[in-house]
């Protein structure tokens, strides 16, 4: 299937994937509202955008008390808002950090990958994000775990 | 044709059902004996608060059992198993013979040992009986008592408070939540409702609750006398095993099961609140009367009823309740003396944190904070990831020891994301139940 295909080493920091993510999901421009969510490193030189994987085990479908979560025909897991009651089980289900809880609507939701036209790859300059056919890998444990490694320290200048 | 039977139709049962016909494409028989409709227990809190239907309830509706072509025996009582013979008996004399057997059947409220606890308007919430004779007795302006403050009487706290319920939380042991939180995290916690004119009675011992007039009088071994409309009794519960201790399984606590949720008779399941099984974090085995648990139990046990060798790492202790916009949740071993314990409290949020490592695994965690405040953040599932993997994070404590709540660059870091993704519960890709059907 097509996924969210992320290269942090691409990345700007330039937040435009969380703004559009935000407005794709909930109409309004808030980044904590989005779905896709960037972290900074090594003093805010370094950028990777962090987003569900669609994993294959689906911790947050098979942990939903009332099936609220299906697959999409896009492959994604999908929250059906009329169906969640807003439990939250989904968001300790998943081991990724990727269900967020909307305290405004009180309904679990997640990345949908847009229906199939992500808007984050959308909207992205450089391509650090892209929609495409790929393996479902960790594209950020690899580039973090090296930028954490500076010789100041995990976090030097971001803390 | 393999006959599964499975007894008790809850998370556990359901979930065993919709596996095995995502596996066998619906060759074989199942059988399921369960004395009520099935429906969701997790949801009845919703239920109370009036923010779904009765109909929202039911998950594994009769229609739902035909279109995976179940024989379901509702309002069937299983009262004990012949494991020689394989057949499972029923109250009233009917035999059901097994290939497999589940055992699901759930646990029961116990309602503390106090005079008048079985009077009129004095009511466990567990049961979807139970859960709309508290909706019919509650509104604006009831005073309830809830006598127990665990998980359960928090769930449902939201939804009497919203409807205008004066609340009077009532618990025996020294904290709120004992068996969720620290004594840090309950007493944020209880500053949070007290603020919000919910009282909390602590290390507080009901004992009598009398009738007078129309009201409930609750006694207390010290304090004052408690007037109240409604009393919850939310004091606990216990695995049903009652009728399975004659039948040659090994009991504990629960049933014990192994990784494959297997019992000492090789062609008997057990899943969910009844079953003890293997804990992710300690190997030990424990019984985790929790959702989580009892659908992955079900899924697992299922897998190998259809003849799939499928072994689980365990489960894992975790709870999440909002408590009047307040998020508490906690993962593993939280409450591990022996554990390496790094935390920061922020009381004038409130925000609290905590985790416990052994070496440079994470083996439990505990966060606290407004609701609007924690799900900026994607730490409740990062936690988790970390909790459940144990992957090594060594390089990380320094700066966790300082910083507590920082946890999302660790996680990233850590390659969690990595080890999981291959991961699967039954060796492949979950389905989704609702496009199951099989044709009969």
């Amino acid at each position: 299937m097509k996924i969210l295909k992320i290269i942090p080493e691409k990345c700007t920091g330039c937040m435009r994937c969380e703004l559009a993510c935000s407005y794709e999901q909930t109409g309004t421009f808030q980044p904590s509202k989005a779905v896709i969510r960037v972290s900074a490193f090594e003093g805010h030189t370094s950028y990777a955008p962090y987003t569900c994987p669609q994993c294959d085990e689906a911790w947050c479908l098979t942990a939903c008390p009332v099936e609220a979560i299906g697959i999409s025909p896009a492959g994604a897991k999908d929250v059906a808002d009329d169906i969640c009651v807003g439990c939250k089980l989904c968001t300790i289900a998943c081991p990724y950090g990727t269900m967020f809880y909307d305290i405004d609507t009180h309904k679990a939701f997640k990345c949908d990958l847009c229906g199939g036209n992500p808007a984050c790859a959308s909207v992205c300059p450089t391509d650090a994000i892209v929609y495409e056919e790929a393996d479902k890998t960790d594209w950020v444990g690899p580039f973090a775990a090296e930028r954490a490694k500076s010789p100041a320290g995990p976090l030097a200048g971001v803390l | 044709m393999a006959r599964h039977v499975i007894v008790g139709g809850g998370t556990a049962g359901w979930n065993a059902i919709t596996t095995l016909r995502e596996l066998d494409k619906g060759d074989s028989e199942i059988i399921l004996v369960a004395d009520e409709t099935p429906y969701s227990r997790m949801v009845l809190p919703y239920y109370l608060a009036r923010d779904i239907a009765e109909s929202h309830v039911y998950i594994a509706s009769p229609p739902k059992l035909a279109a995976l072509n179940v024989d379901a025996r509702l309002g069937a009582r299983a009262e004990r198993i012949d494991a020689s013979a394989n057949k499972l008996i029923l109250e009233g004399g009917d035999e059901v013979e097994y290939d497999n057997l589940l055992i699901a059947t759930g646990s029961s409220p116990v309602k503390a040992p106090v005079p008048g606890a079985d009077g009129k308007n004095v009511h466990s919430f567990w049961t979807f009986p139970q859960a709309r004779a508290v909706a019919s007795g509650v509104g604006d302006g009831a005073r309830v008592a809830m006598i127990g403050a665990g998980f359960i009487a928090f769930t449902i706290l939201n939804a009497l408070v919203n409807q205008g319920v004066k609340l009077t939380v009532v618990e025996l042991e020294s904290r709120i939540l004992p068996r969720m939180i620290d004594d840090t995290g309950a007493g944020l916690v209880q500053s949070w409702l007290n603020e919000r004119g919910v009282e909390v009675r602590t290390s507080t011992q009901v004992t009598s609750i009398e009738d007078k007039g129309e009201s409930k009088l609750l006694k207390f071994k010290e304090g004052p006398d408690l007037e109240v409309d409604l009393v919850i009794m939310a004091t606990g519960i216990k695995p049903n095993i009652d009728w399975v201790t004659d039948s040659g399984l090994e009991t504990n606590q629960g049933i014990l099961v192994d990784e494959h949720c297997r019992t000492n008779v090789a062609n008997i399941y057990a899943a969910g609140d009844i079953a003890e099984g293997p804990d992710a974090v300690t190997g030990d085995r424990v019984v985790h009367a929790i959702e989580p648990t009892a659908m992955q139990h079900g899924r697992v046990a299922a897998a190998n009823m259809a003849g799939q060798e499928v072994a689980y790492k365990g489960s894992l202790l975790m709870n999440i309740v909002d408590v009047l916009d307040m998020e508490i949740a906690s993962f593993g071993a939280w409450d591990d003396a022996d554990a390496e314990v790094f935390e920061a409290v922020r009381a004038e949020r409130p925000a609290y944190r905590k985790l416990l490592f052994h070496g440079g695994r994470l083996t439990g965690a505990i966060i606290l904070g407004k609701t609007r405040e924690i799900w900026t953040t994607n730490d409740v599932g990062m936690l988790k990831g970390l909790v459940y993997t144990g992957v090594d994070i060594s390089e990380w404590k320094e700066h966790l020891r300082k910083n507590p709540f920082d946890v999302k660059r660790a996680f990233l870091a850590s390659g969690a994301a990595g080890g999981l993704l291959p991961e699967t519960v039954l060796g492949r890709p979950s389905a989704s139940s609702n496009e199951l059907t099989i044709a009969s």
